[in-house]
């Protein structure tokens, strides 16, 4: 990319999807996720790099999208919590979220889940000292992070049941 | 949020970002933008091109010096210097404090480079640069210049980068020999900015019994990191002992006017600066009789 313009080509790979877009120089990667894509799962909380509800995986590194500029992500891979479950089955992270209550409003789960699964791949099994540690740039206002902290545990030991959620029992999309 | 209209260039080297950045006025490199994206936000900058350099090879490595110090790569990230075996092996306390900014997500994107350029009083890595003699290399279109770390810090958001300057690497001599580092930072809440800081650097004497050496550094009681000449003075040839540090570090910002707010008075900041100038000096003595080249202690 060697000319200076106001908006630029951005091919990316978005949840194993590829996608070509043209982007304004001054757009945040988390518009271009949520404004441009659809994706709307991953969260704006703050918008000032704080809070880490837009948190997602750029070429398998944990970032917040709000503090990224989305030319800057052309030829990167994206992984957002869209990617997460499969099939409609939830990740047995997101399982864990379910069966140990790790989230009241929800509106801080997609950074959350981010989070802790950037820390599961990087320390397979962490410590509670590690998990707070990991989702230390992801503020939650409801839960006080014990169970989120539990269900990260729980999880990384692989003691969610695995259970498929109530939801997609009921063969309701999820 | 949407940023004031801007242009974006991701240059294929660091000649062609100098190119540009000696263009025009309004060109401002673009590394992990861990602060820029917010001043942009905000609009307390106006900026008419983003200069990427973020993914500009020669500005990313960590390379052993022939003489056994460092070159850190302005666009290394903390992530980078914590993980780095280098970093690790010869200047510890340089990975540890890069360990503890913010939270992961920002250290997978903020660079080192970053980190000094915005000259942020209470940035982190200021102060441990001085303490370690750290060198900033400097480049432009026209040549290059060494800039010690203790002359690059000019004052709020202020550093020693003329226009059309960049900052490519930053080069941290090897540690002397019985030689170790501390840290101390005092913050009222772990996600709080620190109210005072110090980093220290002490050269221990063959025996091991007495202070050589010293570098105490001293950030947020002025508008950059500073040196404290009369400590270091009263600490060179003193005991290494608790005492005698507490001692030579009783005089430890007087004289100097740290900012007052909400957070703390003048005068308790000039208080807890002895206080962490003792506590990093202690540990850079215990740092330098163990095996690490350096510890830490308290918050970010």
């Amino acid at each position: 990319m060697g000319e200076r313009a106001t908006s630029h080509s951005v091919t990316v790979e978005v949840n194993g999807e590829k996608v070509s877009r043209i982007v304004a120089a001054r757009q945040l990667l988390v518009h271009f996720l949520r404004d441009t894509l659809g994706l709307t799962g991953t969260h704006i909380g703050c918008d000032t790099g704080n809070c880490g509800a837009c948190s997602v995986i750029v070429d398998g590194k944990l970032v917040k999208s709000c503090m990224i500029l989305a030319p800057q992500v052309d030829g990167a891979k994206i992984e957002t919590v869209e990617s997460l479950a499969q099939d409609g089955a939830l990740s047995p992270l997101q399982e864990s979220f379910h069966e140990h209550h790790a989230l009241q409003c929800g509106y801080c789960t997609p950074g959350m889940l981010m989070s802790a699964t950037y820390l599961l791949r990087q320390n397979p099994e962490p410590s509670d000292e590690e998990i707070r540690r990991g989702i230390r740039g992801n503020v939650c206002r409801c839960t006080g992070y014990v169970n989120i902290v539990e269900a990260i545990r729980e999880a990384s030991r692989g003691q969610a049941t695995g259970r498929r959620s109530v939801h997609a029992a009921a063969g309701e999309e999820v | 949020m949407l940023l004031e209209q801007v242009e974006y260039v991701r240059p294929e080297s660091v000649g062609d970002a100098l190119e540009i950045l000696a263009s025009d006025d309004g060109a401002a490199p673009l590394a992990g933008g861990q602060s820029l994206v917010n001043v942009l936000k905000n609009r307390v900058a106006s900026v008419d091109v983003l200069v990427d350099i973020s993914r500009l090879a020669e500005l990313s490595s960590i390379v052993r010096t022939a003489d056994g110090g460092l070159s850190i790569g302005a666009c290394v990230t903390y992530d980078a210097l914590d993980r780095s075996p280098e970093v690790r092996e010869s200047h510890w306390l340089l990975g540890d404090v890069a360990a503890h900014i913010e939270d992961q997500q920002i250290r997978n994107k903020g660079t080192i480079g970053g980190n000094c350029c915005l000259s942020d009083p209470t940035n982190n890595l200021p102060p441990v640069l001085v303490a370690l003699d750290a060198v900033m290399e400097l480049r432009s279109r026209t040549g290059e210049r060494s800039v010690p770390a203790a002359d690059f810090f000019k004052g709020y958001f202020a550093t020693a980068l003329e226009p059309g300057e960049l900052l490519v690497s930053i080069t941290v001599p090897p540690m002397p020999e019985r030689s170790g580092a501390g840290y101390a930072s005092l913050a009222v809440a772990a996600d709080a900015k620190a109210l005072v800081r110090a980093a220290a650097r002490v050269t221990l004497d063959e025996g091991g019994a007495t202070i050589a050496d010293s570098r105490l550094v001293l950030a947020r009681v002025a508008h950059v990191p500073v040196r404290d000449a009369d400590a270091e003075a009263r600490l060179k040839g003193a005991d290494a002992t608790e005492e005698a540090v507490r001692v030579a570090c009783s005089g430890v910002a007087d004289g100097m006017q740290p900012i007052a707010d909400v957070h703390g008075t003048s005068e308790y900041r000039r208080q807890m600066a002895k206080v962490m100038a003792r506590r990093a000096v202690a540990q850079a003595i215990a740092a330098a009789r163990g095996s690490r080249n350096g510890s830490t202690a308290g918050g970010k």
